[in-house]
């Protein structure tokens, strides 16, 4: 398979179409007035609550199937609580403020730049989320824009079906079995959500339209940038097959890969479903078949059993072979049942192609387990350890997707199952529309011509963009380079707020920032404002060029006082008439007294604290006078 | 409601409020369910809701075309119901509904939350409460708590002596928040010779959202009413923001003390009654009337209530002739809401904001006068400062730790079925909890 085989992919019947999910830069979260700025990663929360959540009925009156699936888990969520970013809103204690109008403005003028149609009345929706991630239940969002398109670099024009503005969801800091702890600093930030339509023709074009929402969203300057600000789901089905959404693909260089084992997956699952259908399948119901394991040496069963667990089996008559046939690198059909089977709060599942001689089942125990579930010579069978009512739960959940095995594949939400290797795993079913309902704290806002002729005026423009650059800098590569540069916003920002050269600046956006990530130092972490910090001391002749290098290095080990680097690591600039006595001294110290000695002996004790220019300066002066 | 050009428009085509149809307007075309108007937003606007639920509004212009595509299925406000199930076996329990957030949903009319829910919808939700208790349901109002009057008062207390004398062992009342309290209060005194557990339970956050408090508030509650042998009135809400416990706090001591936050509810000059823990299990304060179980019941119901007693607060320039209204007005009682251990204004430098003459005046005229403190905590003291004495002698009656609304509905309930004399005198001694002789030390923020 290759990324950007159309003719391949028409004949397979590829659907693709992505989402770019990408925060908002706004000095306030979208319904409340807290910080959008992440804290740093050593501050501990100021509190932590715990909270359990239920499926509720939406505006249609029908729970949402994705919604009840999750209730199912009985989870606990823990809430970390930040002091700057974490206010009564986030945690449903306190109704949502108004909208944000910064960030509906930066919505709207997306919308423009993508040619879409804008919403007349936008209607404030709660959707419904029960993985817990909003400690409310449900996330707020609002389409804003429809029917736009976008041209990738390479001239391949893609429909961009809408546009979201909605709310960040909380991060992940930790889960277990049956709890999940979230940090809420994230929580409410203003983010955009851009879907095209489902007819991405290849794997290669999908990730190039990625690229370009990406670059559009950027040359705004009004977005956030680092890691985990910008994410991708894509959506992908071959024919015969059912849609899968791949959520939280955070390396775009990977997209392709993620999508061409999708395929695999869903043809290898379709290989499956035709093999079936020679061999009259049928799957039993789940039996408690504890006792067989009385004094059993298989590991995973003795520890559960002596928590007074329980082992549920059943059969999966004209199975024979299939559990262990490969659907993608390193995972199995076994493995897309265990994904079921896990959300039930189970370790995993064991089953008959496996080698069940390595986990230590004893010939009896084989022969019992066969015995007591009825095996035939062309079944297989699975076993899952666990609490009994959770081993139940489990074996329920792992009937219901062996069974979709027959009918083909299930409509499922997916995640990164390995990075590696591009898998993915089943995280939940795929939402429907009942999991939405309208915000009623909030009024529907009407767009005014006031707020369309500003998004007009204020749509990112490539083309323009560009032209600006070029206008800037002092080489056109430099400037192509820049566009597309992840670091444009915070360009522009030094740029526009510091008498500071635009070339050294993006020379050492683009060129620096390269050199010392291949170095090992992690740029990439350093904060926008930290190292805006370094281009002020800069321009204002606190420290020299030089010292941007060394400040820049001290950053990306995780250090933030920008200031306090310069005293510690003694980058103060010498200059004026420090210099000059500094010069006098050393003329006299030196043996010749000449400038080029004199700018030797200078450079190599203060090369990080001298500007050689003002040094060559001085030094002609004095061999002037 | 739509405007009246739309609701043509709809006429016109024979387009109803939940039918399938196709809007298009100039290049944008959009399929979808006609949705009910809210009276929020522009007027002019078709709501549309789409495939993928989100709701939008198209403004109604003179190139707008509706078309429709299928009659929808009326299931628009429609809500899964639960059956109810009746096991003799498990302790019986009444609940009665009066409204809230607890049984809220979203209302088209107003675009807010609406209190129109069945109780068959609310046990939907909250299915295991019939698996704790043998639950038989009172529909007796859909009224939201600031709109309850008195004369609701005494109906729910109505309500609850007869859930009694059918055999119930506990009662629990779902109600709105707001003035949770205030009812708490008012049934604390109407219903004499309690012998068993009155629950007052609600939400904060509407239940419609899964990450509402009313689920495991109505589970705690049950648990109350269903196995505690508290024979007392309260309130059972969360104990903190969290989904832990929940704390059931004496009706005559319970107040709301925030606006939106799941622990609003705190006992002010008391401990909590109860806690009832997530996995059910209930742990008692000491101090509370115990249940006998007597048979008959024992249950006596005083609901008179005279509602000419006003609640006056003072504050630095706080003007003193509103004392003269209410003299006016043919009230008689005043409660006044003092600033710390229960002054008002009495040896002001400026005749105007000198309370003293029209408080005498208010005692003059036959009206009972009661000091409590704004501060809330703590009691009341008629002689640490001269301010205090010149009331004192005059004939206010100090409320001790008695919080100013508790003291209010109290002055209300002794007037309608004591008259003013033994009113006067039963004011500032014990009825049901309100007044303890001795405020212990962990009794301060709990």
């Amino acid at each position: 398979m290759e990324a950007n085989d159309s003719e391949f992919y028409k004949k397979i019947g590829f659907l693709c179409g992505i989402e770019v999910h990408q925060r908002l830069a706004t000095k306030e979260k979208l319904f409340c007035s807290c910080s959008t700025g992440m804290p740093p990663l050593s501050e501990k929360p100021i509190a932590s609550i715990r909270r359990h959540q239920r499926a509720v009925a939406g505006e249609l009156g029908s729970v949402d199937l994705s919604a009840q699936y999750e209730e199912f888990k009985d989870r606990e969520f823990t809430y970390n609580i930040y002091g700057d970013n974490t206010c009564l809103v986030e945690i449903d204690e306190e109704p949502p403020h108004e909208l944000n109008k910064e960030a509906l403005s930066l919505a709207l003028a997306f919308s423009k730049s993508l040619s879409m149609e804008i919403i007349d009345e936008f209607q404030v929706m709660r959707k419904s989320v029960v993985d817990g991630s909003d400690p409310s239940a449900f996330q707020r969002t609002i389409l804003i824009g429809l029917n736009g398109s976008i041209t990738t670099p390479e001239g391949l024009k893609v429909m961009v079906q809408k546009l979201f503005l909605e709310e960040e969801s909380s991060g992940i800091e930790s889960s277990s079995e049956n709890s999940i702890v979230y940090n809420t600093d994230r929580l409410g930030i203003p983010l955009v959500e851009i879907d095209t339509d489902p007819y991405i023709p290849t794997p290669a074009a999908a990730k190039s339209v990625a690229l370009a929402i990406g670059m559009l969203l950027r040359i705004s300057g009004g977005v956030q940038r680092g890691l985990g600000t910008i994410r991708q789901d894509v959506n992908v089905s071959i024919r015969g097959g059912a849609r899968a959404e791949i959520k939280g693909l955070q390396e775009l260089d990977l997209m392709d890969k993620f999508i061409m084992n999708e395929i695999t997956r869903q043809m290898k699952l379709l290989e499956i479903k035709d093999e079936l259908k020679q061999r009259n399948p049928k799957i039993h119901t789940p039996k408690d078949i504890t006792e067989i394991f009385a004094d059993t040496s298989v590991k995973i069963i003795k520890t559960q059993l002596a928590k007074n667990g329980a082992v549920a089996g059943f059969r999966l008559e004209g199975f024979s072979g299939l559990l262990g046939k490969e659907v993608n690198p390193d995972r199995r059909l076994g493995s897309e049942i265990s994904d079921y089977a896990k959300a039930a709060g189970v370790h995993g599942i064991i089953h008959s192609d496996e080698n069940l001689d390595r986990y230590g089942f004893s010939d009896d125990e084989k022969a019992n387990i066969s015995k007591a579930l009825g095996l035939g010579k062309n079944d297989a069978f699975i076993l899952i350890a666990g609490q009994k009512s959770q081993a139940m739960k489990a074996a329920s959940l792992a009937v219901g997707r062996a069974e979709a095995c027959m009918e083909g594949i299930p409509l499922e939400t997916r995640g990164v199952a390995n990075t590696d290797l591009c898998t993915t795993r089943f995280l939940r079913p795929l939402p429907t529309g009942s999991r939405m309902y309208p915000e009623t704290d909030v009024k529907p806002i009407g767009a005014t011509k006031e707020m369309l002729d500003s998004a007009t005026a204020n749509a990112p423009d490539s083309a323009k963009e560009h032209g600006r650059l070029k206008a800037q800098l002092s080489s056109a590569a430099l400037a192509d380079s820049m566009l597309l540069s992840p670091r444009l916003g915070l360009y522009k920002r030094v740029a526009s707020s510091l008498k500071i050269d635009s070339s050294f600046v993006a020379n050492i956006l683009l060129q620096k920032f390269t050199e010392l990530k291949r170095s090992g130092f992690d740029v990439d972490s350093i904060p926008e404002a930290s190292v805006m910090d370094v281009f002020s001391q800069y321009a204002d002749g606190s420290i020299t060029k030089q010292a941007v290098d060394e400040l820049l290095k001290a950053l990306s080990s995780g250090k933030r006082d920008v200031p306090g680097l310069v005293r510690e690591l003694k980058l103060e600039r010498i200059r004026g008439e420090k210099l000059l006595d500094l010069v006098n001294s050393t003329t006299k110290e030196a043996k010749s007294g000449q400038p080029d000695e004199v700018r030797r002996l200078i450079m190599s004790k203060y090369r990080l604290n001298v500007d050689g220019s003002e040094l060559n300066e001085m030094l002609l002066g004095e061999a002037k006078t | 409601m739509y405007s009246e050009e739309i609701q043509k428009l709809l006429d016109k085509n024979g387009i109803k409020v939940g039918d399938q149809i196709m809007l298009s307007k100039g290049a944008t075309q959009l399929e979808g369910e006609l949705m009910p108007k809210a009276n929020i937003g522009g007027k002019d606007t078709v709501i549309i809701k789409m495939k993928d639920g989100y709701n939008v509004g198209i403004k109604l212009t003179s190139d707008l075309k509706i078309e429709k595509l299928s009659s929808g299925v009326a299931n628009i406000g429609s809500f899964p119901k639960v059956a109810l199930k009746h096991d003799k076996s498990a302790p019986n329990v009444t609940l009665i509904y009066t409204g809230g957030t607890i049984g809220s949903r979203v209302d088209y009319e107003t675009g807010g939350v609406s209190m129109l829910l069945k109780p068959e919808e609310l046990l939907y939700k909250v299915p295991e409460i019939q698996d704790i208790a043998n639950i038989s349901v009172d529909m007796l109002m859909s009224v939201a708590s600031e709109d309850l009057s008195y004369m609701e008062w005494v109906k729910i207390a109505e309500s609850v002596t007869k859930a009694f004398n059918n055999g119930a062992r506990g009662v629990i009342i779902t109600m709105g928040t707001d003035a949770m309290h205030y009812t708490a209060a008012a049934l604390s005194f109407m219903l004499r010779n309690l012998d068993g557990p009155v629950v007052i339970t609600g939400a904060q956050r509407s239940s419609d959202r899964g990450s509402s408090d009313g689920f495991i508030n109505l589970v705690s509650a049950t648990r109350l009413a269903a196995f505690s042998d508290i024979a007392e009135v309260g309130i059972c809400m969360h104990e903190q923001s969290s989904d832990g416990r929940c704390i059931f706090i004496r009706g005559v001591k319970a107040r709301k003390m925030h606006t939106s936050r799941r622990d609003a509810f705190r006992p002010i000059n008391d401990k909590p009654m109860a806690y009832v823990d997530k996995n059910g299990s209930i742990s008692y304060s000491k101090g509370y009337n115990k249940a006998e179980a007597k048979k008959p019941s024992t249950l006596e119901l005083k609901t008179k209530f005279d509602p000419k007693v006003a609640l006056v607060k003072v504050y630095p320039n706080s003007d003193p002739k509103i004392i003269d209204f209410y003299i006016r007005e043919g009230y008689n009682g005043i409660i006044i809401e003092g600033t710390g251990l229960g002054h008002a204004p009495v040896s002001t430098k400026h005749d105007e904001f000198m309370w003293l003459p029209h408080i005498k005046n208010a005692l003059d005229s036959g009206l009972i006068v009661g000091m409590t403190s704004q501060c809330l905590y703590g009691r009341v003291h008629p002689n640490v400062y001269k301010n205090l004495r010149l009331l004192s002698n005059l004939g206010v009656i100090y409320c001790e730790d008695m919080m100013p609304e508790v003291a209010q509905i109290k002055l209300c309930w002794l007037l309608g079925n004591y008259g003013k004399e033994k009113a006067k005198s039963m004011l500032g001694s014990n009825i049901a909890g309100e007044i303890h002789r001795r405020l212990e030390f962990d009794e301060f923020l709990v």
